[in-house]
């Protein structure tokens, strides 16, 4: 049982990865810094899966997509990227959000994935 | 929505595929082959993340940071998540040894900051930022200051139209609202950010905010006013902030500002600021504007940022007859004026863990640009300043700074006063 489990979490791991034939994905790259997203604005078709790929100029920075229950940390300036998954199932706007208190103008550090 | 979360440096893709066929090839098998074989994965796994380190330390690398926690994680729900959560508290810390030429030097805990934060759900937030400034508090002296720089609630609604209010930082300049030590070169702020624009700069207010897409984003808030009597020659309006202490709002201060991030690492800006500002002077009420505009960019080991800065005070003859502020006294201006370019470069090669930043800052400002009719403008206001320092990063968010400033002035009789600088910034 442990084994199938094990199996069946790699598939899914292997199909959202685009091992596995069907799967549309389309790879965002996106720049964060005190206190803004660029490109603030991602808008894509329902039905691909979006790759983000984000990485900091400067400090740790936090990537959430609330309605999707996305919630990651982007590692700080020349430790790498941070590479999340969206499935863009359903039209409509998903918000992102700075998660990880970054300064002074954290709030403000925000965007919107448009699903079409 | 489905989603995963991927490390690129945890989870090589040929990994998962040989697992996969493995784990295909376990269906229908024994249960005690199964696990075996499953040992057998996880063994391999081991393996080949030693041989990994070991090429590594082979080709003279560091080995790879662990990085994010990468949870294949597969969500079937678009419901918003509405908890409220309480963000960790964070904050900054600037510690500093000035020497000015001639001068004994000195040591400075120049800020110590705290932010808080919250979020009641994913629309309504809160912010804050308390700051003690020079370490001492004590009633009734010349000593620190303890600031509540920032505290203000979020209404967010959509992208593009968002509503603050409570206390909050005026949008003005490329330092006021970006003020983190690691996030500039150089142990103080540049000077037109201090004397020609007076961060830290915050008092009262509401107003709107959000992003139109393109990388076009706004502010527009109405804000507590400066008080003119607070005005003077060689700081200008710095020392009219109310700071949000019984601000008054008789005539509140209109501003805003509009950015650009449309590419990656460019961010363009420029503010406004209006207002009439003498509400504390009979008979007088000076109307003040500000005008701003900014600039940075990061290629490569290079970047570069800029800022432009201009004040404009109506009736400063007014407001100097009615402080009495006559003959050689310093007065203040009709205009103030300053501007800084300021290239950089980090140095260290790339495999190196930490980042060293070599700087060179020129910097123009002169609180008398332009004298009202009938007084003469101050040459010693008149200064310019060649900062040349480094910053040496150990790590993103801790800077260690030091630069020499070259100060000069137009003045015969006034010498200007250069110093050297040593400051340690972080951010947590």
């Amino acid at each position: 049982m442990v084994v199938l489990m094990k199996v069946a979490r790699m598939m899914v791991a292997a199909a959202l990865l685009g091992l596995m034939p069907g799967a549309d994905v389309k790879v965002v790259h996106i720049t964060a810094e005190r206190f803004s997203f660029t490109p603030s604005q991602v808008k894509v078709k329902a039905g691909t899966v979006v790759e983000f790929r984000i990485e900091s100029e400067d400090t740790n920075h936090g990537f959430r997509i609330p309605a999707a229950g996305i919630d990651g940390v982007v590692p700080k300036r020349g430790k790498g990227e941070l590479r999340v998954r969206f499935h863009a199932e359903k039209p409509g706007r998903y918000e992102f959000e700075c998660s990880k208190a970054c300064g002074a103008g954290h709030t403000i550090m925000r965007g919107v994935v448009i699903v079409e | 929505m489905a989603l995963t979360m991927v490390n690129k440096y945890r989870v090589p893709g040929y990994l998962i595929t040989v697992a996969l066929v493995l784990g295909a090839g376990l269906r229908g098998q024994a249960p005690a082959e199964a696990q075996a074989q499953a040992r057998r994965i996880e063994e391999l796994e081991k393996r080949v993340a030693e041989l990994e380190r070991r090429l590594g330390e082979v080709l003279g690398k560091k080995p790879e940071p662990v990085k994010v926690a990468a949870p294949e994680t597969k969500v079937e729900t678009a419901a918003p998540a509405q908890a409220e959560t309480r963000l960790p508290v964070s904050g900054y810390m600037d510690f500093h040894f000035n020497k000015p030429r001639g001068e004994p030097g000195q040591v400075d805990f120049h800020r110590f900051v705290l932010l808080f934060g919250h979020s009641f759900s994913d629309r309504i937030k809160f912010w804050s930022e308390l700051e003690l400034e020079h370490a001492l508090v004590e009633g009734r002296e010349e000593k620190g200051e303890l600031e509540l720089e920032q505290a203000y609630l979020d209404f967010l609604i959509r992208p593009y139209f968002n509503v603050r209010g409570g206390m909050l930082l005026a949008p003005v300049g490329l330092i006021n609202e970006r003020h983190e030590p690691p996030s500039f070169y150089g142990v103080e702020r540049p000077f037109v950010d201090t004397v020609i624009l007076p961060s830290t700069w915050f008092d009262g207010g509401a107003g709107v905010f959000g992003d139109f897409g393109k990388g076009f984003r706004y502010k527009a808030y109405l804000m507590g006013t400066l008080d003119a009597t607070g005005f003077d020659a060689s700081e200008g309006v710095r020392g009219g902030r109310q700071k949000g202490f019984e601000t008054s709002f008789r005539n509140p201060a209109l501003t805003g500002r509009l950015e650009y991030h449309g590419v990656p690492r460019l961010a363009l800006g420029t503010s406004l600021w209006r207002g009439s500002t003498g509400f504390n002077v009979p008979g007088v009420n000076p109307r003040v504007k500000i005008f701003e505009i900014d600039g940075r960019y990061r290629r490569g080991r290079f970047d570069v940022r800029g800022e432009f800065a201009q004040v404009h005070i109506s009736k400063a003859r007014e407001l100097n007859v009615a402080m009495q502020r006559e003959g050689l006294h310093p007065n203040v201006a009709e205009r103030l004026r300053g501007f800084y370019l300021e290239p950089a470069v980090r140095v260290l090669p790339r495999r190196f863990p930490h980042e060293l930043a070599l700087f060179a800052r020129y910097e123009n400002f002169d609180t008398q640009n332009r004298m009202p009719r009938g007084y003469v403008p101050l040459k010693q206001f008149d200064r310019t300043a060649w900062v040349l320092g480094a910053t040496y990063y150990p790590e993103p968010d801790v800077a260690l700074k030091f630069d020499y400033t070259f100060m000069r002035n137009a003045s015969a009789v006034v010498k200007a006063v250069s110093g050297v600088n040593v400051g340690i910034g972080w951010w947590f």
